[in-house]
């Protein structure tokens, strides 16, 4: 059995689900103003709330930003290394089955897209493939990561699980950290959206970023694909996964993104609509309860929602970034990207937004002394 | 205003600052520089040699009658600490350094045998060692036997504004110190930075509640003021508190007094 038939008990939203459903104004006042949150309190700040409530939230959850990081935002962007896939993902515009031309980035075009991005000023760089498959396997992975550690100081990435001993070797050569969604906690609904593939191993997910901090990597960037179950429960298991992880390596820096699912090749139908108002609040609650850890916001949102956010809750962002295999040194077409991109401003415009805003733009936040 | 001596060096001003958390560098400089501060902390991490834009390191350095005092934050633990030292010291040329090592990057509080190992070797090679440490009276006096110039331990955690939490545990340690107390992280407002040098420290080290204020700027020379209000009242002596009312006119005025006891 892959996929359990019930959620692990350490991630159950179950218990906390009544008080998200209907916590009404004084629970979530109380939460409010908690010294110390449980997941009880991040259960009710995820329930609905009246307009007045939601902008207290928002006016905490600017201070506590302020106060753990400062007016400024880090920028990082991706790197799609490849678009085979091993999967078959039935809301992903690269999944295995999904009849596409397909490409990988031999070493030569690594170097100039990596060269071209570092040109741009980033010195965060995250490397993403599909699931794992022969044609960007591990080796295939391992060389890019060494590529990008002579070039960038902080190397994340995004791919596919693996073992510790892995994740080891990823780290010594100067893999920094790792994002992995585990797209849903839903064990249902992940079943059927994961209908074959290595990724049907629901709980091989769910033990990937302890095995990764185990191996040495320094973060660990987690969050659920919303829309694709109910959002609130899933939230809640969320909440309680890096819950766990907080407490089990104590040493780990945490971040959590909130994608949405953005319009793609397939055209899968999300059973969830999570509005900007919901996201919000989704965003508020994570800093109001974890007010140190790193939130995320991709440039899946539009630019007025990214500018919106901005220093209450989202403290780190991705800008001029190509969802398309490549992309930033060679031409690439947009629609074929893994999701269409909804902020496209590019580095400069971005950047003199924020400082409107009254933010500092953070490119490099980190240095390779330390790794 | 007497001198804060860390070292060799002599400083004017006891109000150092940190240089992260700014909504823009030109708003760190000017805060800079209204403060009067003559010593300035940087993180390592934060320079960035490549893209002038995103560095802090060149504009600092740019400010000649500031001292650098890198530090190593980021560093997880004394080996990190290490080598980032030597690097700042190759890039910026000051012998200060600042132990920073915080292992946990959430709560950034700092670990204290790795800060203790990295203090000895770094104070062994001659740099002017500077520890940001948790506030333990037995670890300031084991900084401070290995040649750390002073120690810096915490009011409360980085960026919380809770104040002096620690309040008892630095009135043990300046009590017992021979090298200057650096109250380094947590005041939230002037009138907690006084209070800590009232209460004896020789210098107190502001970040967040500096840069996050609505006008920095301002907020620098608040605290400069505040600090140096609180210095001159420690030096002044500090009336005693008492529980019961005390005459102006005592009874026992008539009693010869002993010239050399403090009022």
């Amino acid at each position: 059995m892959v996929t359990p038939p019930s959620i692990p008990e350490w991630l159950d939203p179950s218990p906390w689900l009544p008080r998200a459903r209907n916590a009404g104004g004084r629970m979530v006042s109380n939460a409010l103003a908690t010294e110390s949150a449980t997941p009880a309190d991040f259960a009710a700040l995820l329930s609905p709330v009246a307009p007045t409530l939601l902008e207290s939230m928002a006016r905490q959850a600017q201070s506590l930003t302020r106060r753990h990081f400062g007016r400024t935002i880090s920028l990082y962007a991706p790197l799609y290394l490849s678009d085979y896939c091993g999967s078959g993902c039935a809301y992903c515009g690269f999944a295995a089955d999904r009849p596409r031309r397909r490409r990988r980035l031999e070493t030569d075009e690594m170097i100039a897209e990596m060269d071209t991005m570092k040109a741009m000023g980033f010195d965060e760089i995250l490397l993403l493939t599909g699931e794992r498959n022969p044609k960007a396997d591990f080796d295939y992975l391992r060389q890019a990561v060494a590529l990008a550690a002579e070039r960038f100081h902080l190397v994340t990435i995004e791919t596919f699980p693996m073992t510790v001993e892995e994740y080891r070797e990823l780290a010594q050569i100067g893999c920094t950290g790792l994002t992995l969604y585990q797209e849903t906690y839903d064990p249902e609904v992940y079943a059927r959206l994961h209908r074959w593939g290595p990724k049907q191993n629901y709980m091989d997910r769910v033990e990937s970023p302890a095995r990764a901090l185990s191996g040495g990597l320094r973060t660990a960037g987690l969050g659920i694909l919303l829309g694709l179950a109910d959002p609130v429960a899933d939230a809640i298991a969320l909440y309680r996964h890096i819950d766990y992880l907080r407490k089990n390596f104590w040493q780990a820096g945490i971040s959590v993104s909130f994608p949405r699912i953005r319009p793609q090749q397939g055209g899968f139908m999300p059973a969830f609509t999570v509005d900007d108002r919901f996201l919000a609040q989704l965003i508020f609650a994570f800093r109001l309860c974890m007010p140190d850890v790193t939130l995320t916001l991709s440039t899946r949102e539009s630019a007025a929602f990214r500018d919106g956010m901005a220093g209450i809750g989202i403290c780190k962002m991705s800008i001029a970034s190509k969802t398309t295999v490549g992309g930033y040194h060679y031409e690439s077409l947009a629609e074929n990207g893994q999701f269409i991109i909804s902020d496209n401003r590019d580095m400069a415009t971005f950047c003199a937004m924020l400082h409107r805003l009254g933010f500092e733009p953070v490119l490099k936040n980190w240095d390779s002394v330390f790794r | 205003m007497d001198k804060l001596k860390l070292g060799c060096f002599e400083f004017e001003s006891r109000l150092i600052m940190g240089t992260g958390k700014y909504s823009d560098t030109p708003t760190m400089l000017r805060a800079i520089e209204a403060s009067g501060a003559q010593l300035v902390t940087v993180a390592l991490r934060r320079f960035n040699r490549e893209r002038p834009a995103d560095d802090l390191m060149g504009p600092l350095l740019g400010m000649k009658h500031l001292t650098l005092m890198p530090n190593t934050s980021g560093a997880c633990n004394a080996g990190e600490a290490v080598k980032a030292a030597h690097l700042t010291r190759e890039l910026t040329g000051s012998p200060f350094i600042k132990i920073e090592i915080h292992p946990n990057p959430h709560h950034l509080l700092p670990d204290p045998i790795e800060t203790y190992e990295a203090a000895r070797i770094l104070a062994a090679e001659g740099f002017v060692v500077m520890p940001y440490m948790p506030a333990d009276p037995v670890l300031a006096k084991r900084l401070e036997d290995v040649g750390c110039a002073s120690v810096m331990p915490l009011g409360s955690p980085i960026g919380s504004g809770q104040g002096l939490a620690t309040a008892g545990m630095l009135k043990i340690i300046i009590r017992n110190s021979r090298v200057p107390v650096i109250i380094d992280a947590g005041l939230r407002s002037p009138s907690e930075a006084a209070a800590a040098m009232e209460m004896g420290c020789d210098a107190v080290l502001i970040n967040s509640a500096i840069a996050v204020a609505n006008d920095p700027p301002a907020m620098a020379v608040a605290f400069a003021r505040a600090i140096e209000a609180g210095r001159l009242a420690r030096l002044a002596g500090i009336m005693v508190r008492s529980d019961s009312a005390v005459a102006t006119s005592p009874l026992t005025s008539f009693l010869a007094r002993d010239k050399s006891e403090p009022i």
